[in-house]
């Protein structure tokens, strides 16, 4: 008769990349099965969208993908704007461009930061961390925030741009070209990191579009889906950039994407920082004595593509102040739902290093 | 602590030992939401805390005497905390860093969130802020360590 | 055959079709075969009745579609045999809005201990009872009313 041990991982573990609870069911060291188990840190967000304003609930948002707060902030302006039947000046959808990639910049050092803490490799998280610094004093410049922005508002940003900070992305980008070269080539000289990643979580492409899965999971998987292609928002139709997959379907073709892809937000930056138009940086319907009665009326749903992949935004108003329905497609909880698929049949060892490579953020799982 | 003319430092114990963990103080990573990541950029090269002693973050309660909880602490966590606290030898403390963990925060109005983790367990410095900034943290280190190196004082 | 009671389009361009609950499993294995996968599922509480609002996507042809139907008893047939991406969703949206989703094989409480009482994003809910969860030694978590049993 088979003889399972069953192993608790978490929620406090350095290696579940926040608190999430895993149940391991070993024969040996061969995983048998997983079990999830989320809420550890429900904040109840849909629900307390409802009792605010439109335009308070910016700061829910900032905190659920926590590390990517400006592509969250996004999501919920594009679909609160449409319900609204507000235009955003072209200036300000710029900026908003910018500002996004420059965040999904940050978000991916910090999960290749920690993915590498999950191998033991610590010098690489010191690296990226330095370099994802110099991305958050851009953005205490331009909003005074280091990491939970708030710095897109309803029909425009909070504060415009000046020479100043246009020059220190400029300079930013120039610097960071190179340092991100030689990040990557910490992870890929290493031998135990190939050793570790080659050939190890295997996700099938049928297997992740029938789980829901998008974002860099999706496209390691060979399926060339991003909703800044797929359905174009602010102006990325007028910029060029490749979607990167991968075809080899496991952690390293994912990591090796994952850096192809902060290569296209770059130049993504680069185009687009020289394009910005002058003119109003918010729309005057929506100044900030008027936010917040603004209302809403209909329903809508947008999606955008934050670091995780398709992040969709369904609000529902009723004509006044303030939202009825607020839900939120997360992208994270589709992913951490292949886990157990992935990690069947492998070794508890890999384990770690598969969640380190779906790299979910909790605040948006859980929400 | 008085200087003795031999070069001779002439203390009690308990100021010895005071001054050793004001020192020393090994943080556990109690990274619960977003203010974890402000944690991790203290702890990385450019702010780097081990400047004040709090070289390494350790992730056993057991190894560890300083606990930052970090990060809003639902419900459902708090009971886990809580036995995380209890497992870390003495002499320990506790920062709550981030309004969330003070009282609540932008989540004051809900229904799953613990209306500040000094309900749960005793905190010794609190950092406002949302998330504080990692200046803050370094700060409410410091502070702590003050606090530390005066309690036979008291 | 299933019958499309009225289509609309929200104001993100996107096609709205209500279609009868009980119609709903056949409408899906059709646009199963032509190539669409679940994206997300919705509740909505509208006081006299729940709708539950489905998102699905062609990743071939970009095409989004909402599938709308409504609910009085707050029961609907479940799409965990089509897709089993409606796993997590459905045991969301049975956590935090008390949709019933009939033949799911584990619909128990996600984000909140079992023991909960009420599910919070029904309007109806009342934010003033607090309510306290405690764990012992064995890790089940007990939810309480009483605030000196919490933690
Ligand atoms: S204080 Fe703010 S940043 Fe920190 S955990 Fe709470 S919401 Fe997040």
């Amino acid at each position: 008769m088979a003889h399972y041990t069953e192993l608790n991982i978490g929620p406090i573990h350095p290696a579940v990349h926040g608190i999430l609870k895993f149940k391991v069911k070993l024969q040996e060291e061969i995983i048998e099965d997983v079990e999830i188990t989320l809420g550890f840190l429900h904040r109840n967000a849909e629900k307390i969208c409802e009792l605010n304003y439109y335009a308070d609930n910016m700061v829910y948002f900032d905190r659920m993908d926590y590390i990517d707060a400006m592509n969250m902030e996004l999501g919920y302006l594009t679909a609160v704007e449409k319900l609204m039947d507000m235009e955003v000046p072209e200036r300000a959808q710029w900026i908003r461009m910018i500002m996004a990639e420059l965040n999904r910049l940050a978000a991916r050092l910090v999960g290749l930061g920690a993915f590498g803490l999950d191998m033991g490799m610590l010098t690489p998280f010191f690296h990226c961390f330095i370099e994802r610094e110099k991305i958050q004093k851009i953005f205490v410049e331009a909003s005074g925030g280091r990491q939970e922005v708030n710095y897109m508002s309803i029909g425009g940003v909070y504060q415009d741009f000046n020479d100043q900070i246009i020059n220190d992305i400029r300079e930013f980008l120039k610097e960071f070209k190179p340092y991100l070269e030689d990040i990557y080539g910490m992870f890929m000289h290493s031998e135990i990191f190939w050793q570790r990643n080659d050939g190890i979580g295997i996700l099938e492409p049928d297997v992740a579009l029938d789980y829901g899965v998008t974002g860099p999971l999706l496209r390691g998987s060979g399926i060339a889906y991003d909703v800044r292609k797929d359905a174009p928002y602010l102006f990325y139709d007028k910029v060029n950039f490749n979607i990167p997959i991968s075809h080899k379907k496991d952690n390293m073709g994912r990591f090796i994407l994952k850096v192809e892809e902060m290569r296209q937000s770059i130049r993504i930056i680069e185009q687009s920082i020289d394009k910005i138009p002058d003119g109003p940086y918010f729309n005057n319907k929506a100044k900030k004595s008027m936010m917040l009665r603004l209302k809403g009326d209909g329903e809508v749903f947008s999606r955008v593509e934050s670091e995780n992949g398709e992040f969709g935004v369904y609000v529902r108003g009723n004509g006044t102040f303030k939202p009825w329905r607020v839900h939120v497609r997360s992208p994270a909880f589709k992913n951490i739902s292949v886990v157990p698929v992935m990690a069947k049949g492998m070794m508890i060892a890999d384990l770690i290093v598969i969640i380190g490579s779906v790299d979910t953020v909790i605040g948006e799982i859980d929400r | 602590m008085k200087n003795g003319d031999l070069g001779i430092k002439t203390t009690t114990i308990e100021k010895a030992l005071e001054w050793g963990s004001a020192n020393s103080l090994w943080p556990l990573t109690m990274g619960l939401a977003c203010c974890a990541i402000e944690m991790m950029a203290t702890q990385a090269a450019d702010l780097d805390i081990a400047r004040f002693g709090s070289e390494i973050f350790r992730n056993s309660p057991r190894q560890s005497d300083l606990m930052i909880v970090a990060g809003t602490t639902t419900k459902r966590m708090a009971p886990r905390v809580k036995r995380v606290y209890e497992e870390m030898p003495y002499p320990k403390y506790v920062i709550a860093m981030g309004v969330c963990v003070i009282q609540g925060g932008p989540y004051v109005d809900g229904y799953s969130v613990v209306m500040g983790v000094d309900k749960v367990v005793p905190v010794d410095v609190y950092i406002p802020g949302c998330p504080p900034s990692p200046q803050a943290l370094t700060y409410g280190i410091m502070t702590l360590q003050k606090k530390i190196k005066h309690e036979t004082d008291r | 055959m299933y019958k499309i009671i009225s289509e609309s389009e929200d104001k993100n361009k996107i096609k709205i079709i209500n279609i009868d609950k009980n119609d709903l499993i056949e409408f899906m294995e059709d646009y199963k075969s032509k190539g669409y996968y679940l994206s997300s599922i919705t509740g909505v509480d509208m006081q006299d009745h729940l709708e539950v609002i489905y998102h699905i996507h062609n990743y071939d042809t970009h095409e989004y579609i909402e599938v709308k139907i409504l609910t009085t008893d707050d029961k609907v047939p479940s799409l965990t045999k089509l897709w089993k991406a409606a796993k997590g969703d459905e045991r969301e949206q049975y956590d935090l809005m008390g949709i019933i989703f009939e033949g799911h094989e584990n619909l128990r409480r996600i984000v909140l201990p079992d023991e909960w009482v009420g599910h919070p994003l029904r309007k109806s809910y009342d934010l003033k009872k607090v309510q306290y969860i405690n764990m012992d030694s064995e890790g089940k978590e007990h939810v309480s009313y009483n605030e000196n049993e919490g933690w």
